[in-house]
């Protein structure tokens, strides 16, 4: 299902502007397959295994009653699940090389990770102090557009990209269930708006600590020393067997703060019966597997099939050619990305289905596919930079939480951090590094960072617009109890 | 007093089925003359062997809770179940019960001290008031202003004839709460007129309540 739309459009691609070699098309023929089982193995997992401890955690860090253990859970928790998430070593490695080794790859990790645990303490305290989210996250991207005016423009890609970047598959269900967790103690209208939101302030605190960590940088050219590899090897199983042993060490990587935290929780907490832990240890394994089969579908199958089809379309003359089939593949792979899923089944399950998955899928398709036509038009228009996209984007955004439904928002803002996932990191990013590369011009490197920023900006707005739609539509004010 | 169009019999119809279905059996169900419904999640298991020990039987379910004048519910009851076929297994099941008293639809009057069929003595009624989402608390409050000992508080979605919004074809059913009381029957009158007068709920768009009788009922004190 969620894979096919993409499939169908490489063949047709392929048939006509950018024919492929046989053995591309057959890796990325196993590669969807892959992806396909994972992902409804992976969904399964989140199911029965990641909610459920995230709700039970966000249950009883909220029952203890105390504001310290509030405090304390949440910078705990927050560290240790983002200090072991595969993307943001990755962003670490990336700002190391950019600032030429100036800071070190092990305290840029540390920097981040501490960065969201703070940044999810205060989320968990503005759900239990009812503080209205639209307010925090102003004064949030207001302090970020102070660090952003002393920031150099790469800097700037970086660390709006560390937002979509370190909000990955296995943490966003988490925070989602997290946050849900704390706010269904309360009653009503209360609860739902609450019950999101959470995510979206985990994910600024990326780019706040990045931001802080460019003021530290006196060297503001990037390096270029990052390489584009693309594996020069005709066989089709082949770079399936290569990525197969990082790709188990990372999703381990990432799954065992959970595991460990769930244990100890369960120790001095929960007291699951055996059945219910047994349920939920299953779960966590499904989620392994899930992600392992995933994640090695889309790194060894789209990504290089995402690179030549940008080259190939690059090389074109016909520049809305590449502007369209980028708004196309927008449109699609949205449908592909794990964590969309489980927030629009929390969407659905907080509000008893009044906002269902097919419309919220509809908006953030639309969003994603307008992000990445404009991360292209900037590859292709050399005067166009990031900001001129961010800055007027952000404050729309900012301004939108003001006039739509408060539970959109919380909704919207969370979107961003899970539109970003590990299909955008990968298939979409390599379409934009082969545009670029084949783009006079275009430098592969800056023009290549930013395009995860954009995809974590655009479902901001189109999701409040889908959120003004439904006030109007339903006419009742959306929140103001239909008087 | 059959006749009299006041006290009409309605009966309260229940369909369960797979999630993403409810707002389907809904609108069938209006078509056949129902004038609204509510849908609230829930979730099922799959008695399936493998499934159990891989831990994968549990599926989620939309409950839809449909209230009409007695012939109303059996046409359209029987038509919902022919259309989406509920004589095969797994396509869901659906069941109806009388509703003792109703308050909030055009077509009602409440009956007080009304006498109940059957031989059981009805000891304690089941109060169901289906309100907009956030007027819970507020239905739970002037409950037990009037006797009640609490309440429990669901969430639901659920469209009534006043509210026809559609977004891109899709209706939207906006959000509800169910506050379920039980309450001793001597009791359910002094409850159910209160709430009635605080809440208005006999005027178009505020809302829903009906009574059902209890046969049995355990835990209560």
């Amino acid at each position: 299902m969620s894979v096919f739309p993409i499939v169908i459009i490489v063949f047709i691609l392929n048939f006509t502007i950018s024919p492929m070699e046989s053995y591309l098309i057959y890796r990325f023929l196993l590669g969807a397959l892959f992806i396909i089982i994972g992902l409804s193995i992976f969904l399964f997992g989140a199911d029965i295994g990641i909610t459920p401890i995230g709700s039970l955690m966000g249950h009883s860090i909220a029952k203890s009653n105390r504001l310290w253990v509030i405090g304390v859970a949440g910078i705990i928790l927050g560290f240790l699940i983002s200090i072991a998430e595969p993307d943001l070593h990755i962003l670490a490695n990336q700002v190391n090389s950019a600032t030429g080794g100036v800071i070190s790859k092990n305290i840029i990790v540390l920097i981040v990770s501490l960065g969201i645990a703070v940044m999810i303490a205060i989320g968990l305290y503005r759900i239990v102090y009812n503080k209205p989210l639209h307010k925090l996250l102003t004064i949030i991207y207001g302090v970020i557009f102070v660090f952003a005016i002393f920031t150099s423009p790469e800097f700037l890609a970086i660390s709006f990209d560390a937002s979509g970047a370190t909000t990955g598959a296995m943490t966003v269900p988490f925070i989602l269930a997290l946050g849900l967790g704390i706010s269904s103690l309360k009653i009503g209208k209360v609860s739902e708006e609450d019950s999101f939101g959470l995510v979206a302030i985990a994910s600024s605190g990326a780019i706040l600590s990045v931001l802080i960590m460019s003021l530290f940088n006196k060297n503001n050219e990037l390096s270029n020393s990052i390489e584009t590899n693309i594996l020069e090897t005709t066989s089709i199983v082949d770079p399936f067997i290569r990525k197969f042993p990082t790709i188990i060490f990372e999703v381990f990587m990432a799954l065992l703060p959970l595991l460990v935290l769930f244990f100890i929780f369960n120790y001095i907490s929960f007291k699951l019966s055996q059945k219910k832990l047994k349920k939920i240890l299953k779960g966590l394994a499904y989620t392994f597997i899930g992600l392992v089969l995933f994640l090695l579908g889309v790194n060894a199958g789209f990504m290089d099939v995402g690179y030549i089809v940008g080259y190939s379309l690059g090389s074109l003359n016909s520049q809305w050619v590449i502007i369209l089939i980028a708004f196309i593949l927008g449109l699609v792979v949205i449908l592909a990305e794990p964590a969309v899923y489980v927030l629009t089944e929390q969407i659905e399950d907080v509000t008893s289905g009044y906002i269902k998955r097919k419309i919220v899928m509809f908006a953030l398709s639309i969003g994603v596919a307008v992000a990445v036509s404009l991360s292209i038009i900037r590859i292709i228009i050399p005067g166009i930079q990031l900001w001129h996209y961010l800055l007027p984007g952000y404050i729309i955004a900012i301004i939108m939480t003001y006039l739509v439904p408060k539970l959109f928002v919380g909704i919207a803002f969370d979107s961003g951090g899970v539109a970003s996932g590990p299909m955008s990191a990968t298939f979409i990013l390599a379409f934009a590094q082969g545009a670029a590369r084949a783009t006079e011009g275009a430098d592969v490197i800056i023009d290549g960072f930013g395009i995860i920023a954009m995809i974590a900006l655009t479902p901001l707005i189109a999701l409040q617009v889908l959120g003004l739609l439904f006030k109007i539509k339903s006419g009742k004010g959306g929140n103001t109890n239909g008087k | 007093m059959e006749n009299n169009i006041e006290f009409n019999e309605f009966e309260l119809c229940c369909v369960i089925v797979d999630c993403g279905m409810g707002s389907k059996i809904l609108k069938t169900a209006k078509s056949f003359g129902v004038s609204g419904g509510t849908i609230l999640l829930g979730k099922g298991t799959i008695k399936n062997p493998l499934l159990e020990i891989l831990d994968l039987n549990d599926i989620r379910k939309e409950i839809v809770l449909m209230i009409s004048e007695k012939s109303i519910a059996y046409k359209s009851l029987e038509e919902v179940s022919k259309k989406y076929k509920f004589e095969k297994p797994n396509r869901g099941i659906a069941f109806s019960t009388p509703i003792a008293n109703l308050l909030g639809t055009s077509s009602c009057k409440y009956k007080e001290n009304h006498e109940s069929r059957g031989v059981n003595n009805i000891m304690y009624n089941a109060i169901f008031v289906i309100v907009e989402r956030g007027k819970a608390e507020a239905v739970i409050d002037t409950a037990e202003l009037a006797g009640s000992r609490g309440g429990t508080i669901i969430n639901a979605r659920g469209s009534g004839i006043h509210e026809r919004a559609t977004l891109f074809s899709m209706v939207i059913e906006p959000e509800k709460e169910i506050v379920l009381i039980i309450s001793e029957k001597d009791k359910t009158d002094d409850i159910v007129l209160t709430i009635n007068k605080s809440l208005d709920i006999e005027k178009p768009g505020n809302g829903i309540m009906f009574v059902i009788d209890l046969n049995k009922t355990y835990g209560l004190y």
